[in-house]
C-alpha cells in the first residue's frame, strides 16, 4: 500500500492549483451539471493529481474513480469481505494455484463497447508489464489469460489466499477497454464502466454524469459535482448553507459537536487506517530494545489519541481495527513511568537519550501527536526534538534511514497482508525501520500462503505479538472515517474503507 | 547625486583655530533633551512604557509564567479563561498566558537580533556608498536594489528555505529583508550631511575618513536610521509571526505567538482565546514600534524640534 503516503505529496499539490485558479473556479461547476436540480454537490478536500486509476496514488482521484470505474470484485460495505462486480463468481483450484473468474456478459464501457475478459486481460498485464503502482499486488501471479469472452484464469506461483483483496481492494485495480492507454489519454479523461461517466475535470471541480447503461441500473442522481475546498471550516460551513450536500472535509474537534446538531447529519465509524510511530534499528540507541520498550511503555496512547483526534478514534496497540475478524487483542504496554525508567536503566544507555521525531505538516495531527509524545518521554529522560518536514524531505529521509523516529500512518488496509506484511518482514518494501526477527519472517510468510482463515488468523496474531513486543512498530490509534450530509439524504453507506460510492443516493 | 566629485577644499583663509574642530555638531546632552521631548509627547511615552514593560515580560519570563510552555495536559484542552487558566488553554491543554508570556522573549529576540544586525551591515553600506560616492556607490547600492527588489516575505521564505527553519535562521533571514533598508536610509542621510560646512571645515584641516565618518557624520545622519530602527522592530516582529505562521519559523512544541496564533487557527470557532491572545500581543508590540517611531521622527526633525520647544 503505497497509496496512503503518495497521496498526501499529491494533494498538496493540488491545493496550491486551486488556490492559484480560486478566481475562475467559480462557475466552471454550473455547466456540467446540466442545469439538473438533481445533481449531488460533494466538497473534497483537494483536486485529483490524475485520473489514470492505474498510476495514481492520490486519495481524492479515487474520491472520484470509484464512482467510474469498477473491478472484479469489491469489498462488501459493512465488513470489507469480497463480493462479486464485474465478475460474478470465482473458484479455486485444488492446489490453491489456479483462480477461476465468471465475468458478467451484460457490461458495456462508457463509450459503448462491450465488456469481456480480453478488457481484464489488457488492464492487468498493463499493471505488470509496466510495473505501476499497484504491480507488487500481482508478485505471486504468473499469468493473466482469457479462457473465453466470460471467463478468465489467473495463475499464481503460491497460494495466494488474499488474490480477491488483492485485485478488488479498490480502484486502482480498475478494468479498462482493451488498448484504453493507446488510444485516450488516461490522465484526463476515463472510459469505465461504472455508474457515472467523466463530464469535465479543471481547477475548481470534477464533474460526473451520470451513466444510464451502467449494469447495476441508472444511478438515482444525474451526476455529481466534486468540490475542492481545503479549509475543513470552509468545507463544513459550506455544508451547513447547502451550497454543498456531502462532505469528509469536517475539523476534528468539532465531530462531537456536530454529532448532536439538527443541520447535520453526521457519522463516524471506525476505519481500516492506523498511525504508527517507529524508531530507527540502525541508529543507536534505537536499536537496543529495552529503550524502544521503555518508549513504548511511557507513551500514553489515550492521550496521544485524543490530542491527535479528539474522540473520533481508538487508541489501540496492534495495527487492526478490534471489529475486524483479524483483530488481536494483544496490548501488553500499560503507560507506566516508572516502569519506562526501570527498562531504560537496565538498557545501559546513558541518559539522556536525544531522539529526533520527524513529522510533517501534511498530517497535521502528527505535529499535534508529537508534541504530546515528546511531553511524555521528557520525564523518563528522552529528549525529543520535533522536526516538522515538508511531505518531499520527510518521504526523502524516511526512504535514506535519515531518522532517528517518525510517525505516520497507514491508510485503507483490507487484508492482515496489508497491515504486517510490507512493514516488518526483512527487507520488506515498506520496513524503512530496518526490524528483521527471522521468526516473525516465517509467521508472516506462512500466513501469506495459507488458504484456512482461522489459522491465517492464528499465524497473524503469532506474528503481532513478536512486532509488538519488539516495538517494531509502536502502534498508536485508528482513526475514524468522518463523513456529514446534509438531513433527508438517502441511498449513502459510509464506509470503513473509506471509499465513496454515490450511485443510490437520493438528494432530499 | 551619486558619483559626484568633492569640491576641492581650496586653501580656505576663513579656517581659524587650525588642530581644533569647529564646533558646530550638537553639544552632549542632546539625548537627553531627546528623551525630555519624547516624555512630553504621551502617544510616544506610553509606547515606549509598554515596550520596557513587555521587555522586562521577556527578560524575567521564567519567573512570571505560571507553567512551562509545554506542560501537556490533553484533559484540561480547550478551557476558556478563567481564574487559573487566564488566557485559557490550548488544544493540548497548555496554559496560554505562560506561552505567551515564554514567546515574548522568542518574538523579541528575533526582532532584535534581525534589526541589529540589519542596522549595523546596512548603516555601514550606506555610510561608505554615500561617503565615497563614485562606483563605491554603484556597486554597494546596485545590489540592495537587487535585494530591495524581492517581496520582503518572499525573499524571507527563500532565505529559510536554503537554511531551514528555526529562531536563528528566522533572525537572519528577516535581516537580510531589512540590509536594504537601513542602507538606502542611511546613504540618503550622509548625502546630506557630507556637504555640510562643519564637515568641509573639518576635512580642510585634515581629519581623517574614518575621523569625518564616525565624529561628524554618522552622528549628524542618525536620527533618520534611529526612526527606521524603531518602525523596523514592529515589521520585524510581525515578519518573526508571520514565518512562524507559515511553519519556517519557531518550530514546535516551542513557543511564538506567530505559531500560536496558526495552531489556534483551526479552533477559532471553539476556543477563540488560543488565537485571540498571541494577535493581541503581536498587534500591541507592533503598534507600539510604530508610535515609538513617530514620536521620534517628530523629536528628532529639527524643524519640528524647535516647534516642539519653542512651545513650551
Amino acid at each position: 500500500m503505497r497509496a496512503p503516503r503518495t497521496l498526501s505529496s499529491v494533494a498538496a499539490g493540488a491545493l496550491l492549483l486551486t488556490a492559484c485558479s480560486g478566481g475562475e473556479s467559480v462557475d466552471t461547476g454550473g455547466g456540467g451539471g446540466g442545469g439538473g436540480e438533481n445533481v449531488l454537490v460533494a466538497a473534497v478536500s483537494a483536486q485529483p493529481d490524475q485520473l489514470d486509476p492505474h498510476v495514481t496514488s492520490a486519495y481524492p482521484s479515487f474520491q472520484v474513480l470509484e464512482n467510474v470505474y469498477d473491478t472484479l470484485v469489491v469489498p462488501n460495505a459493512e465488513d470489507l469481505t469480497m463480493e462479486p462486480s464485474l465478475a460474478t463468481g470465482w473458484e479455486t483450484s485444488e492446489d490453491g494455484l489456479t483462480w477461476t473468474f465468471t465475468l458478467r456478459d451484460d457490461v458495456t464501457f462508457h463509450d459503448g463497447s462491450e465488456f469481456d475478459a480480453a478488457d481484464v486481460v489488457y488492464s492487468y498485464n498493463r499493471i505488470i508489464d509496466e510495473q505501476l503502482n499497484n504491480a507488487y499486488r500481482f508478485a505471486t501471479v504468473e499469468s493473466v489469460e482469457a479462457v473465453d469472452p466470460q471467463t478468465v484464469e489467473i495463475r499464481v506461483t503460491q497460494p495466494t489466499p488474499n488474490l480477491p483483496a488483492l485485485i478488488g481492494g479498490f480502484k486502482g485495480m480498475a478494468i479498462l477497454p482493451e488498448g484504453a492507454a493507446d488510444q485516450v489519454d488516461l490522465t484526463t479523461e476515463a472510459i469505465g464502466t461504472g455508474p457515472f461517466q467523466l463530464e469535465s475535470s479543471d481547477a475548481g471541480s470534477t464533474v460526473l454524469t451520470a451513466y444510464e447503461d451502467y449494469w447495476g441500473g441508472a444511478p438515482t442522481v444525474d451526476g455529481v459535482e466534486f468540490r475542492y475546498i481545503t479549509e475543513p471550516a470552509a468545507a463544513l460551513t459550506a455544508l451547513q448553507n447547502g451550497e454543498v450536500d456531502w462532505t469528509d472535509n469536517i475539523p476534528p474537534q468539532q465531530v462531537s459537536a456536530l454529532e448532536s446538531e439538527e443541520g447535520v447529519e453526521l457519522q463516524s465509524i471506525p476505519s481500516v487506517d492506523y498511525w504508527y510511530m517507529t524508531m530507527n534499528y540502525d541508529r543507536p540507541p534505537f536499536d537496543n530494545r529495552d529503550v524502544r520498550r521503555a518508549v513504548a511503555t511511557a507513551v500514553d496512547r489515550a492521550a496521544v489519541t485524543e490530542a491527535a483526534r479528539f474522540e473520533a478514534a481508538q487508541p489501540n496497540q496492534t495495527a487492526i481495527p478490534e471489529d475486524n475478524f483479524y483483530a488481536s487483542d494483544y496490548a501488553p504496554f500499560d503507560t507506566n513511568q516508572d516502569a519506562a525508567r526501570q527498562l531504560l536503566e537496565q538498557s545501559g544507555v546513558p541518559l539522556p537519550i536525544e531522539m529526533g521525531l520527524m513529522v510533517t505538516d501534511e498530517f497535521p495531527e502528527t505535529v499535534t501527536a508529537a508534541q504530546v509524545i515528546a511531553s511524555q518521554l521528557e520525564p523518563i529522560g528522552i529528549n525529543v526534538n520535533v522536526e516538522t518536514l515538508d511531505f518531499a524531505t520527510w518521504l526523502d529521509r524516511e526512504a535514506q534511514g535519515d531518522f532517528d523516529a517518525f510517525m505516520l500512518g497507514w491508510l485503507g488496509n483490507i487484508d492482515p497482508f496489508d497491515y504486517y506484511h510490507a512493514q516488518h518482514i526483512t527487507d520488506g518494501s515498506s520496513n524503512y525501520q530496518g526490524y528483521s526477527n527471522p521468526e516473525v519472517d516465517r509467521l508472516l510468510n506462512e500466513a501469506a500462503t495459507e488458504t484456512d482463515e482461522d489459522a491465517r488468523r492464528d499465524l497473524y496474531n503469532q506474528a503481532v505479538q513478536l512486532i509488538v513486543d519488539d516495538v517494531s512498530y509502536l502502534y498508536l490509534y485508528n482513526p475514524n472515517v468522518v463523513q456529514a450530509w446534509t438531513p433527508g439524504l438517502t441511498g449513502y453507506q459510509i464506509r470503513p474503507d473509506k471509499a465513496i460510492n454515490f450511485e443510490t443516493v437520493e438528494l432530499p | 547625486m551619486t558619483g559626484q566629485p568633492y569640491p576641492e577644499p581650496a586653501a580656505s583663509p576663513t579656517a581659524t583655530e587650525a588642530g581644533r574642530e569647529p564646533s558646530l555638531r550638537p553639544a552632549r546632552p542632546r539625548w537627553r533633551e531627546t528623551l525630555g521631548l519624547l516624555a512630553r509627547n504621551p502617544t510616544a511615552a506610553g509606547a515606549a512604557t509598554v515596550l520596557v514593560l513587555v521587555a522586562l515580560v521577556a527578560v524575567f519570563d521564567q519567573q512570571l509564567a505560571p507553567e512551562g510552555p509545554n506542560e501537556i495536559s490533553v484533559e484540561d484542552r480547550l478551557q476558556p479563561p478563567s481564574t487559573e487558566h487566564w488566557f485559557g488553554t490550548d488544544d493540548l491543554g497548555r496554559d496560554v498566558l505562560s506561552r505567551i508570556i515564554l514567546g515574548a522573549s522568542v518574538s523579541l529576540r528575533v526582532g532584535f537580533t534581525a534589526v541589529g544586525i540589519a542596522l549595523v551591515v546596512g548603516t555601514l553600506i550606506g555610510l561608505l556608498a554615500g561617503y565615497y560616492g563614485k562606483w563605491v556607490d554603484d556597486v554597494l547600492m546596485r545590489f540592495m536594489d537587487v535585494i530591495f527588489a524581492f517581496p520582503a516575505v518572499l525573499l524571507a521564505i527563500a532565505v529559510l528555505a536554503v537554511r531551514g527553519p528555526g529562531p536563528t535562521n528566522t533572525a537572519i533571514a528577516i535581516a537580510v529583508v531589512y540590509v536594504p533598508i537601513f542602507a538606502r536610509v542611511t546613504r540618503a542621510s550622509v548625502l546630506g550631511v557630507r556637504e555640510e560646512v562643519y564637515v568641509r571645515a573639518s576635512r580642510s584641516v585634515g581629519a581623517s575618513d574614518l575621523r569625518l565618518l564616525t565624529r561628524h557624520i554618522l552622528p549628524n545622519a542618525a536620527p533618520p536610521i534611529i526612526v527606521q530602527t524603531s518602525i523596523s522592530l514592529a515589521f520585524a516582529v510581525l515578519a518573526e509571526a508571520a514565518l512562524s505562521f507559515l511553519g519556517l519559523g519557531t518550530q514546535p512544541p516551542n513557543p511564538s505567538w506567530g505559531l500560536m496564533l496558526a495552531e489556534g487557527r483551526g479552533y477559532i470557532e471553539l476556543a477563540w482565546w488560543i488565537a485571540f491572545f498571541p494577535g493581541m500581543a503581536i498587534f500591541l508590540v507592533v503598534l507600539c514600534f510604530n508610535l515609538l517611531g513617530d514620536g521620534l521622527r517628530d523629536v528628532l526633525d529639527p524643524r519640528q524640534r524647535t516647534a516642539m520647544g519653542g512651545g513650551r
